[in-house]
């Protein structure tokens, strides 16, 4: 965020919140009766694990012997900490479900499918780092991170901690992240032709063309090429784009453009789709959502970009497919 | 087709006072996780703590695909995965 004071769209992304009804799993209840469910409003852009020092007190006083390990679930998914709360409900909620019912569980971390998580240590740490990832991809290297004083980092991290946009803003702007204008430049990496795999990575972009400006539609199917079979894209050569930064050497795969487009000072990486590992032809897309919105597709993607993203710099887009049964004779 | 998982080189490297392995470049799975490259410099260094960088500048969370990493972040053909026994980058 380039700005140095809030937009009204960023306010109440911040201050967007997801209520919550925290059950501890009956394995951990040892007291008769069972605790009733924790209600929480969790910011949606912040952590599960931030939470704990809240919930915990419904529930100390049940809890089986033993040190704590917290996990939490979703209809016996177990969630990943990393992702920003808010991101989980858009992602996993079809129908928003008010108040969100998960499930935490305080002993028997599932190691073989979650990485570990320390509490807040581990979520500012992944934060930082994905901050730094942006950073790179925006800038070509995370300097202006590294460089960051050590209290502007803690001041940082508190300002996502708290849900002071404020505070935010007034270190963040420090960083030089902002978006330039209305530019944009595409680089889209995708990777094997065969593979097709749920999360795109790209920084999308596109300059302005004769008075129409690149959208959140036009991004949208720049990274998932395969959801639009029928749509005539921007660019034809982004529909197998294989780009290079400029210094890396080509893939092995064939590639249609070949061009190579270095990282202007734009773009976010854009992530998080809907778990569909399969598209096929009939694939079809239901629903984009970001920040529990469903924005329209004439949207310029400068303004979800700058209005829509998370405090790491990333834009979480949550995109619900629609695929097709086979039909089995 | 059939979808046949493309490799990547991965090339290992020390920092600070790290061991430096013996064989230091790889190829792996683009398929494969991150977390793949962690448990196997854990397994090789007999270490536990291990902080993992990619281009000597962030810890990619560990779910992340290797080929997405090496789309990103690649350089030269290679991903270059930096790895010391306390924080190098904090």
């Amino acid at each position: 965020m380039g700005s140095k004071t809030a937009t009204e769209a960023q306010k109440y992304v911040w201050e967007g919140a997801i209520p919550l009804q925290i059950h501890l799993h009956e394995s951990e209840v040892t007291t008769l009766p069972s605790p009733s469910p924790a209600l929480i409003l969790a910011p949606r852009i912040g952590y599960l694990p931030l939470l704990v020092p809240q919930i915990k007190p419904f529930f100390s006083s049940t809890l089986p012997p033993g040190s704590d390990t917290v996990w939490f679930e979703y209809q016996g998914l177990p969630l990943k900490w990393y992702i920003p709360t808010g991101v989980l409900y858009d992602l996993l909620c079809a129908e928003p479900e008010r108040p969100w019912n998960l499930t935490v569980h305080f002993r028997g971390y599932p190691g073989n499918i979650l990485t570990p998580c320390e509490g807040e240590d581990s979520v500012k740490w992944s934060f930082i780092n994905s901050l730094k990832e942006a950073a790179y991809i925006v800038n070509g290297n995370c300097k202006n991170v590294m460089n960051m004083s050590q209290s502007d980092q803690s001041e940082l991290w508190r300002s996502v901690l708290n849900g002071n946009l404020e505070a935010y803003i007034r270190v963040s702007s420090k960083l030089k992240l902002g978006l330039g204008g209305d530019d944009f430049s595409i680089k889209l990496n995708t990777s094997s032709l065969k593979y097709r795999q749920s999360a795109a990575d790209a920084e999308a972009s596109a300059t302005i063309k004769a008075g129409k400006c690149f959208t959140l539609g036009d991004a949208v199917k720049a990274l998932l090429p395969e959801l639009f079979p029928d749509k005539s894209l921007p660019n034809d050569s982004m529909s197998l784009p294989q780009v290079e930064d400029g210094e890396g050497s080509a893939l092995e795969e064939a590639s249609d453009t070949g061009s190579a487009r270095s990282p202007e000072d734009t773009g976010e990486l854009v992530r998080e789709c809907q778990d569909s590992c399969s598209l096929s032809e009939t694939a079809d897309v239901k629903l984009i959502r970001i920040q529990g919105i469903e924005p329209k597709l004439e949207i310029p993607f400068a303004w979800v970009v700058n209005n829509l993203m998370n405090p790491e710099h990333f834009l979480h887009i949550s995109v619900y497919v629609r695929v097709q049964e086979p039909i089995t004779v | 087709m059939a979808s046949e998982p493309r490799k990547v080189v991965v090339h290992l490297r020390a920092t600070g006072d790290a061991p430096i392995l013996k064989q230091a470049k790889f190829k792996i799975d683009g398929s494969d996780k991150f977390v793949k490259v962690i448990d196997f410099l854990r397994r090789q260094l007999h270490r536990d703590t291990l902080f993992v960088y990619v281009n000597s500048a962030f810890s990619p969370n560990p779910e992340e695909l290797i080929t997405d990493l090496y789309n990103n972040f690649g350089i030269d053909g290679k991903l270059v995965v930096n790895y010391a026994c306390s924080m190098a980058w904090g």
